[in-house]
């Protein structure tokens, strides 16, 4: 199963590259849509801006090959962070940026009463017992960011997360679409764990 | 003191379930150069876990280069003490959350706390009341505040220190120098409201480890993340 990882437009995905490495996948950088077509499973993994990574993906002619491939061909795609975010139909980060629609829904602002933003450090994630949870030590991950995704239909929700009282969707997943809020790759064994558990969802 | 490399020490406290990194290059802004940023993307690399990276950080462009090499945070001494404009630009270019600011103090004979910059070379005027509230005004997600007379000495955190600073700190407060055994982590969470500490010089020595340091603050009711 050749991986690849979307690079050149969500930040330094460095870690995530060597995270996978670790266990001798077969991974790849991906910066062109030539380079798309020869792996099996897509990631869309970083942090920043929402805006920022959709022009980044449109300048780079990645935005239309990675629809084709993944609504097309239905390839695995496994979203990280704001990866996931991207997964939305439109985000409301500075303005209004429509993404890809994989999932529906939107994604906003975290608020709540006196609410200390960006969601940062390590919180706990709870799955509903979705395989991609399986075998957890703890249910502690790494979170970093300020925005959450809403999504429209409760049944793609995988698994969840309570910051400072509010619920934020932590792990959502439809068909070839798996997307996490938290950063395996930040997330020492459970994130180890995680990754290691999609690769089997995303082989099944 | 040598140690070894930083990556693979990064390695071992990744390993045994260090919650966060802080790498600095202390000599930095001393010698007037950047930290060498390659070190925050070898560490990247090989460790699962958030990194906090300084070393002679002295505007926008020095912290881009850091986040750019895959730091998740930022760390700011001398020069956020020095200018004043400084936590605030970082603050407003990459968010709060990942600026953390350095203060280093050491006890005045009337027992009040000195500010020193330069890796604790130079005094600086400014009090550390005003100070601490002015970097946190203009930015700072995190304040980790050393106290130099305690830094390697083994001798335990210098806990009057943070019981009398908490209150100017809204912010997360981290407390550092000092450790060097279990007790003086108890002594600091029951003491003090710090939200962490760091551990150094403890854990370069080999006597102890992440893994039994957890296992005892949680025996003695201090919370800790289950790695």
């Amino acid at each position: 199963m050749k991986i690849g990882i979307v690079n050149n437009s969500l930040g330094n995905v460095g870690s995530v590259y060597s995270a996978l490495q670790f266990y001798h996948y077969d991974v790849h950088l991906v910066s062109k849509a030539a380079e798309l077509k020869t792996v099996d499973v897509i990631i869309l993994a970083g942090v920043g801006n929402f805006p920022t990574a959709v022009r980044k993906l449109k300048r780079y002619r990645l935005w239309e090959p990675l629809n084709e491939h993944v609504l097309g061909r239905r390839k695995p795609v496994l979203g990280i962070c704001l990866g996931m975010q991207l997964f939305a139909d439109v985000s409301l980060e500075g303005g209004r940026t429509e993404g890809f629609g994989w999932i529906h829904g939107e994604v906003k602002k975290i608020e709540g009463d006196a609410l200390r933003l960006p969601h940062m450090g390590w919180n706990e994630a709870r799955g509903n017992g979705h395989p991609l949870f399986a075998d957890m030590k703890t249910d502690f991950f790494y979170f970093m960011h300020s925005y959450h995704f809403v999504p429209v239909e409760q049944s793609v929700v995988v698994g969840m997360t309570c910051y400072e009282g509010v619920d934020i969707v932590s792990a959502v997943h439809q068909g070839n679409v798996v997307g996490v809020q938290f950063h395996p790759e930040k997330s020492q064994g459970n994130g180890l764990r995680l990754l290691r558990n999609y690769l089997k969802v995303a082989a099944s | 003191m040598d140690v070894g490399d930083p990556v693979s020490q990064g390695m071992i406290y990744d390993a045994q379930g260090a919650d966060e990194i802080i790498v600095v290059d202390i000599e930095a802004s001393r010698d007037q150069r950047l930290v060498d940023t390659r070190i925050i993307n070898k560490m990247i690399t090989k460790c699962r876990l958030p990194i906090a990276a300084g070393g002679g950080i002295r505007n926008v462009e020095d912290a881009c280069r850091c986040f750019s090499e895959g730091a998740d945070k930022i760390v700011v001494n001398t020069h956020a003490i020095l200018n004043q404009k400084l936590i605030g630009s970082l603050a407003k270019e990459f968010g709060n959350q990942s600026v953390v600011v350095s203060v280093d103090v050491k006890k005045k004979p009337d027992g009040t706390y000195g500010v020193y910059v330069f890796s604790g070379m130079q005094y600086v005027e400014e009090d550390l009341t005003t100070l601490l509230r002015r970097v946190v005004d203009s930015g700072a997600g995190e304040v980790v505040v050393t106290c130099i007379d305690r830094e390697g000495t083994l001798q335990g955190f210098d806990v009057d220190l943070y019981r009398t600073i908490r209150n100017l700190v809204s912010v997360p407060l981290i407390a550092s120098g000092g450790a060097g055994c279990y007790d003086h982590m108890v002594d600091l969470f029951r003491e003090t409201d710090c939200d962490a500490c760091t551990v150094g010089k403890m854990l370069f020595l080999r006597d102890y480890d992440i893994v039994r340091i957890k296992a005892y603050l949680k025996g003695e009711h201090v919370i800790v993340r289950d790695a």
